[in-house]
């Protein structure tokens, strides 16, 4: 992620939005050029220091006319987040300082030139010292300040697939930072809600869910301070959480962000639409293989009334949620939740069962695999076992004796 | 305890209220902010709310369970405390009649020494939170050889909690959402830094009932000093800084010396100087309203307009580190031969300069805990005879016995020069104290200087006239 230093966007005060900095074919084709040729210098920076490395960095943009500081700045953050630099680990840099202050120290203060009263000249103490320490005073200076940051030397660099790979990675670093300053955040979403709820509360996030009209839901996403006072403490976390989201299929989010500067409210508005390409992988349409299975054999038209819908409803109490695997809705307006349970560990059991407690209310029916229901304690839930696959037989069979009211 | 029954916990950063109906605000806590939270069903406010509502009798009436306080008293081993001054003794007691409030003490008056004692008395949890690393390592320092005691560090990429634990105020901010109920006591050093739209977190979000401040300076620039009193409390002492010159402290002096620009620096300083006046002129001829600001948003879409920020970067660092300055500190170290000198430079290259020209340790923000407390120490112990620092040692370090300081370079923030004169006030015997600031002439330097000495730590203090320069 960048900082708040290599943050760059501009302002719409018109409409009070702000516009991260965007890097697209059409305004900067120049810069997937650029973008290749900072990776190689990455690629053969091996032992070049950072300093040296980022000096190279900003030559490569001397005669682009358009390129704020900034941009190249976040450019030398993300290529160094994928690097691996020297570290002085067990501090010889500063083991080194030590022996030289310390020998130079009867001899303080080091004169330009001696004379009676200070007979110390620089030039001979260092050589002193140079000799004491057996070697040369330029490699002894080289080393002295080794430790520092800007003097650290590049080991191994990660790489990205691409120049383009860098310029999508920078396009979601900017909105990132951007978050930084976000007070909240909504997110209307129509599918994948297992997956941007779980990145939520990996960012310790809290949520208020919402289930519109249209079907879709809409989740508000800030902490717990959020309650008592506009903030901007849950930024980072919200910043942290975007590459999830980004990820995943049909949605739309707007972010409240205040500036820093005025304190004025602005909206960051987003869609899956834009565009956008995050590093992580899209995520599984299925957690599990009898899951898909199942989906694939179901298929798209509704059998007996019924019509499958995977991850179509959020149970929520408070801050817990669960999302079961699959849907039903009868064409009358019945619905029978799914869950299936093909895979265990106790502690994923045990887990589940404490889920499935918390919303009793709700009539879930349990696909459970043949190994674990023999050590399945007793639950108030329908159990409808299976073998290897889940049985659209078996299934319809279930709806079909099922009474649950509309 | 019962199940149903209302009950106060403490919940990332704020007091949770359970088992209230929605419906009508609680009116417990006084000026508590109740606010009802939907998400969780309960009634949110500030942690800082915490010890009004506990006083409050319908708290007790109306049987809420407290789940809120997890911090415990402590015994400490050996509290190895020095006899505090009248003053010292006076500013402690005023704090104890209420256990929150400001102690407004100038550098060097021995703040640590009385909020050591005020922690023994209170003998319960404490949380220490000073502005830097360099602080909070130092009052590990002095609670180490105080109470005995090895706190906790919180900050510079440590997390290790303990009863009696310090950390940043950076850190307070990020990590008050899992600690704010782990303290019976917090101490705020150099409490002007907290009041700040996010910092002020740090405290909001502590429910500790013992608050106490400490400051030199509680005036802000922006006039948020008046939320101290919400947010720790009232100053309930206060020693003006004149008060504390001469008799606590050692006097001091203040001189000015002016240095130039060797002739190669010179020459290049003024093709600088030519280049940024050619493009501003000719900007401005185009442009009459066009400044600094137009000049850096430009620099986006120019390259020209970007060699001029780097032009004017360059004449900064001429300035910044102009040889003669190392000239001068020669002629200083060897006027002060055999006492412990102190030198600030304005950037972490100019202090790599000093150190490398005179082999003395340099105080950088890289540097190690170890290293840090093997430069203090060896200065003070006179292991070594002087030491360069940036910023790291701008506030409230303790630099105990030097009585020469340099200044070479920096900003022209009164609080900045305020804090650097502290450090070379400590009080040890009579000898004068003199701070030494090395300007070059003819550039913006000397501007910064004049307004650097216009703060009121330097009324009333003789400026020398300046060195004669052939």
């Amino acid at each position: 992620m960048l900082t708040r230093e290599q943050a760059l966007a501009e302002f719409d005060f018109a409409r009070s939005a702000v516009l991260p900095d965007r890097l697209t074919t059409a305004a900067h084709g120049r810069y997937l050029g650029y973008a290749e040729r900072m990776l190689a210098l990455y690629r053969q920076g091996a032992g070049r220091t950072r300093r040296d490395l980022h000096r190279a960095v900003n030559d490569v943009f001397v005669d682009e006319p358009d390129c704020p500081q900034r941009r190249i700045d976040a450019f030398c953050k993300l290529l160094d987040d994928a690097s691996l630099y020297e570290r002085d680990r067990r501090g010889q840099a500063a083991k080194l300082r030590r022996e030289v202050f310390r020998l130079a120290a009867p001899r303080h203060p080091l004169v330009h030139s001696a004379d009676r009263l200070f007979e110390n000249g620089e030039a001979r103490v260092k050589l002193e010292i140079a000799e004491k320490l057996g070697r040369p005073w330029p490699d002894v200076e080289a080393g002295l300040f080794a430790d520092i940051i800007e003097f650290h030397r590049l080991e191994r660099f990660a790489d990205f697939a691409d120049g383009r790979a860098l310029l999508s990675r920078y396009n979601v670093a900017q909105i990132q930072a951007a978050l930084f300053d976000a007070q909240v955040m909504s997110v209307w979403a129509a599918e994948d809600f297992k997956t941007i709820l779980r990145y939520a509360k990996l960012a310790r996030l809290m949520h208020t869910i919402l289930r519109l009209e249209s079907g879709e839901y809409l989740f508000r996403f800030d902490g717990a301070v959020s309650a008592v006072r506009e903030t901007r403490r849950y930024g980072a976390a919200l910043a942290r959480f975007l590459p999830a989201l980004i990820a995943c299929r049909g949605w739309r989010m707007h972010a409240v962000i205040e500036s820093r500067h005025t304190g004025w409210k602005l909206s960051l508005d987003l869609a899956a639409t834009d565009g956008l390409t995050s590093h992580l992988p899209p995520p599984d349409e299925f957690d599990s293989q009898v899951e898909e299975d199942f989906a694939t054999k179901w298929g798209t038209e509704p059998r007996d009334g019924w019509t499958l819908i995977r991850e179509g409803e959020i149970l929520h109490q408070g801050q817990k949620v669960f999302v079961p695997d699959f849907v039903f809705r009868h064409d009358d307006g019945r619905t029978v939740l799914l869950e299936i349970i093909g895979f265990w560990t106790p502690e994923y059991l045990d887990a589940k069962l404490a889920t499935l407690r918390t919303f009793g209310a709700r009539p879930i029916l349990l696909a459970v695999a043949e190994p674990i229901r023999r050590g399945l304690p007793a639950v108030s839930n329908d159990v409808l076992p299976y073998k290897s696959t889940l049985k659209v037989k078996d299934v319809l069979e279930y709806l079909s004796r099922s009474g649950f009211p509309a | 305890m019962s199940a149903t029954g209302p009950r106060l916990s403490f919940v990332g950063g704020t007091l949770l209220l359970e088992g209230f109906s929605g419906r009508g605000r609680p009116v417990l806590g006084g000026a508590a902010e109740w606010i009802w939270d939907d998400r969780v069903h309960g009634w949110r406010c500030d942690a800082l709310a915490y010890p009004a509502l506990r006083t409050d009798p319908l708290f007790t009436a109306a049987h809420v369970t407290d789940a809120v306080p997890a911090w415990q008293r402590v015994t400490w081993p050996k509290p190895l405390l020095r006899k505090l001054r009248p003053d010292q003794r006076q500013a402690a007691a005023r704090w104890n009649q209420t256990g929150r409030g400001c102690l407004v003490m100038p550098t060097g008056t021995g703040k640590t020494e009385v909020a050591l004692n005020l922690i023994a008395g209170a003998a319960v949890s404490t949380l220490v939170v000073a502005p830097v690393r360099d602080l909070m390592y130092q009052w590990h320092r002095r609670i180490a050889e105080g109470l005995g005691y090895d706190a906790g560090i919180i900050g510079d990429h440590l997390f290790r909690l303990s009863p009696l634990s310090v950390t940043t105020y950076d850190s307070a901010c990020i990590h008050m959402e899992r600690l704010g109920n782990r303290f019976g006591m917090i101490v705020f050093d150099e409490c002007h830094h907290l009041p700040g739209r996010v910092r002020a977190d740090a405290a909001r979000m502590c429910a500790a009932p013992l608050r106490l401040g400490l400051t030199a300076t509680p005036e802000r620039s922006d006039g948020r000093d008046i939320e101290l009193a919400n947010l720790i409390g009232p100053t309930v002492y206060e020693m003006a800084i004149a008060e504390a010159r001469g008799s606590t402290l050692a006097d001091y002096e203040v001189v000015r010396i002016p240095v130039h620009l060797s002739n190669d620096e010179q020459r290049r300083y003024e093709r600088l100087s030519r280049e940024l006046r050619t493009f501003i002129h000719e900007r401005r001829t185009a442009d009459p309203g066009f400044d600094w600001e137009k000049l850096c948003a430009e620099s986006a879409r120019s390259p020209e307009s970007r060699r001029i920020l780097k032009a004017f970067y360059a004449k900064q660092a001429i300035e910044d580190r102009a040889e003669e300055k190392l000239r001068v500190i020669e002629d200083l170290f060897r006027l002060h031969a055999g006492e412990p000198c102190l030198i600030f430079a304005g950037s972490n290259a100019m202090a790599r300069d000093v150190s490398l020209r005179f082999l003395i340790p340099c105080l950088l923000s890289h540097c190690g805990k170890k290293e840090r407390l093997d430069v203090l120490q060896g200065l003070e112990a006179r292991v070594y005879p002087a030491l360069v620092a940036n910023q790291v040692l701008d506030e409230g370090v303790d630099m105990p016995d030097v009585k020469i300081a340099i200044v070479i370079g920096g900003k022209a923030s009164t609080r900045q020069a305020k804090q650097r004169l502290g450090r070379v006030l400590r009080k040890s015997g009579n000898a004068r104290a003199t701070l030494y600031e090395i300007v070059c002439v003819d550039t913006n330097e000397v501007e910064r200087s004049r307004t650097r000495r216009a703060s009121d730590a330097y009324d009333k203090v003789r400026h020398r006239r300046e060195r004669p320069k052939s």
